[in-house]
């Protein structure tokens, strides 16, 4: 069967011989479920039965009274708080500090941007083996003479949520440095030229020259590292499963135990669509950035 | 601040970011008599035997193996179908396109965490639990929109001349998009190869979820279970973890500014 190729059904057949495969797979393993996540949010399935019963707003109004989503929700927060304050201000200094070196510059960015390969199950393990009691961290702070601050880091109320934030920054933070460094690039090197002209020491010409050139680069690591941070599951579930008790629930652990756990699909799916909307706001904000920077 | 403070700052640094991994391999090498020495003693003898007894007796040569499928298929599926997808996007004309342009855009918002419950369905309905393809499907489905528009920006610079001239000499699209379009985005199958394969390597999630017979399991999955049978194996919980981190870092030291430039650019998902 030769085909014209100019024709219009030669064109429709490639069409479709294209675009088929990503859209078939896309729309039936991703967007199909984003729709139907939403649809279990209003019922009342156990994700086994054949029957799901239309319960309208219920499991949302049970969200609004559920202490423990509050409790993760909150940590959500405070969470992705600790590690954007690490990833957003750490690494752009240590981008910063990488700019202005060039013996060992491959060297040191390896080293730094490393851990960003590791898989979170392998780093939920290396993390767990150092914050035991008896771990390495905590012999390093008696070593040091502060033994005083020695805890079981995953086992303290007080604790858990921010040595496991510090555990994912170590895992991230190098993404958050060549996104900077790639912005440092960028700066016109005539401002530098032009603050030291003017007697700008090193710090002032850091404060007046570089952060305000990359405010915008600034901007998507924030937005980048907050959405990130939001849909964390596996390394928080592989060291402590949000305990102690609920220390370190945060929204993914909390809609994995009620949700895929205790097969409360629907109420599960209440928490899912939580984290959804969250995350989607802050990738949209996030997208107008990136386009008004291209542009 | 003088070049040396700043090297030295550095440097420690970059001692600090790397001597989890170190003591990690340190452990993994120690007979076990010799765990009683503080973590950042090397050893003093080497000893092969807790990566035998890992890679056998607990199954990692197994959940190896099936990493390494899931990821390679990953990888080079998606190469194919994301490709094929961004080709008709940039070089086709047809109604519908910003339609599909923003339900590809959607791609990039969905939290994969948020969606696991019907994904999980779903991917029974199809009797797909507890098979690769499964989870492969899963992956695909998941990433493909990172990539659909990593290939897009590299197809837009392809020069308009150079395919229309193709086109006369009466090429056929898939002849077009084999031999003048994709020689030209080299770049993005290479980085689109890397980051695939390493997300797919690295996921946990899906694959708690998705495969839970044993001999399905892929080595996330396998090294969660061994952990929480084998608390106290020091030796053993440090040598999986090696197997599992020693093939992505490898990728990574070879290929640094592939993915550094692909994790810059595909940074939404």
């Amino acid at each position: 069967m030769f085909l014209d190729p100019e024709s219009r059904w030669a064109r429709r057949l490639n069409l479709i011989l294209f675009l088929l495969p990503a859209l078939t797979i896309y729309i039936v393993f991703a967007i199909y479920p984003t729709f139907s996540v939403v649809e279990y949010s209003f019922t009342d399935w156990d994700g086994i039965s054949p029957e799901r019963d239309f319960v309208g707003l219920a499991n949302y109004e049970r969200l609004f009274t559920d202490k423990i989503f509050w409790a993760a929700f909150r940590n959500t927060f405070v969470w992705s708080g600790v590690i954007i304050v690490i990833n957003v201000g750490l690494g752009l200094v240590i981008a910063a500090m990488l700019a202005r070196v060039w013996k060992a510059r491959l060297l040191l960015q390896t080293c730094i941007v490393l851990p960003v390969v590791i898989s979170p199950m392998a780093v939920a393990t290396i993390w767990r083996w150092m914050y035991q009691p008896t771990g390495v961290i905590n012999q390093v702070l008696e070593g040091v003479g502060l033994g005083g601050l020695a805890t079981p880091w995953l086992g303290s109320p007080d604790a858990v949520l921010y040595a496991l934030a510090l555990a994912h920054s170590w895992s991230t933070i190098g993404l958050s440095v060549v996104i900077f460094l790639a912005g440092l690039q960028a700066v016109d090197e005539n401002l530098y030229e032009a603050a030291h002209v003017d007697g700008a020491n090193a710090f002032q010409s850091f404060r007046y020259v570089t952060l305000p050139a990359l405010r915008p680069v600034t901007a998507v690591v924030f937005i980048l590292t907050l959405t990130q941070s939001f849909k964390v599951f596996d390394i928080v579930w592989a060291t402590t499963q949000g305990g102690p008790v609920r220390f370190s629930e945060i929204l993914s652990t909390y809609m994995y135990k009620r949700g895929a756990l205790e097969n409360q699909y629907g109420y599960g799916s209440a928490i899912g669509v939580a984290l959804l909307v969250i995350v989607s706001l802050a990738t949209v904000i996030y997208m107008q950035i990136q386009s008004k920077e291209d542009r | 601040m003088g070049r040396w403070l700043l090297l030295f700052v550095l440097g420690v640094i970059a001692i600090l970011m790397v001597s989890p991994l170190i003591l990690t391999v340190f452990t993994s090498f120690k007979p076990t008599t010799e765990l009683v020495n503080p973590p950042w003693a090397p050893p003093v003898s080497l000893t092969y035997e807790h990566y035998v007894r890992v890679w056998t007796e607990a199954g990692f040569s197994r959940y190896f193996f099936n990493t390494l499928v899931i990821s390679a298929v990953d990888a080079v599926v998606m190469i194919v179908i994301a490709s094929l997808a961004a080709y008709a996007m940039v070089f086709m004309d047809f109604r519908g396109k910003l339609v599909l342009r923003v339900l590809f855009l959607i791609g990039l918002m969905i939290p994969v965490t948020a969606i696991v419950l019907p994904l999980f369905q779903i991917v029974r309905g199809f009797g797909l639990v507890n098979t690769h393809l499964g989870v492969i499907f899963a992956d695909l489905a998941l990433a493909v929109s990172v990539f659909v528009f990593m290939f897009s920006s590299y197809f837009v610079g392809v020069p308009k001349e150079l395919h229309e001239a193709a086109r006369i000499d009466g090429a056929t699209e898939f002849q077009i998009y084999r031999r003048v379009v994709m020689p030209i985005a080299t770049p993005a199958v290479v980085t689109t190869a890397l980051l695939e394969f390493l997300w797919s390597w690295n996921d946990l999630l899906l694959r708690l979820l998705l495969l839970t017979r044993d001999e399905m399991r892929t080595l996330s999955v396998g090294l969660l279970n061994f952990q929480g049978t084998m608390t106290r194996d020091v030796t053993g919980l440090s040598s999986g973890t090696v197997i599992m981190a020693i093939p992505v870092v490898l990728l990574f030291l070879f290929f640094q500014r592939h993915f550094v430039r692909g994790m810059t650019a595909g940074a939404v998902k």
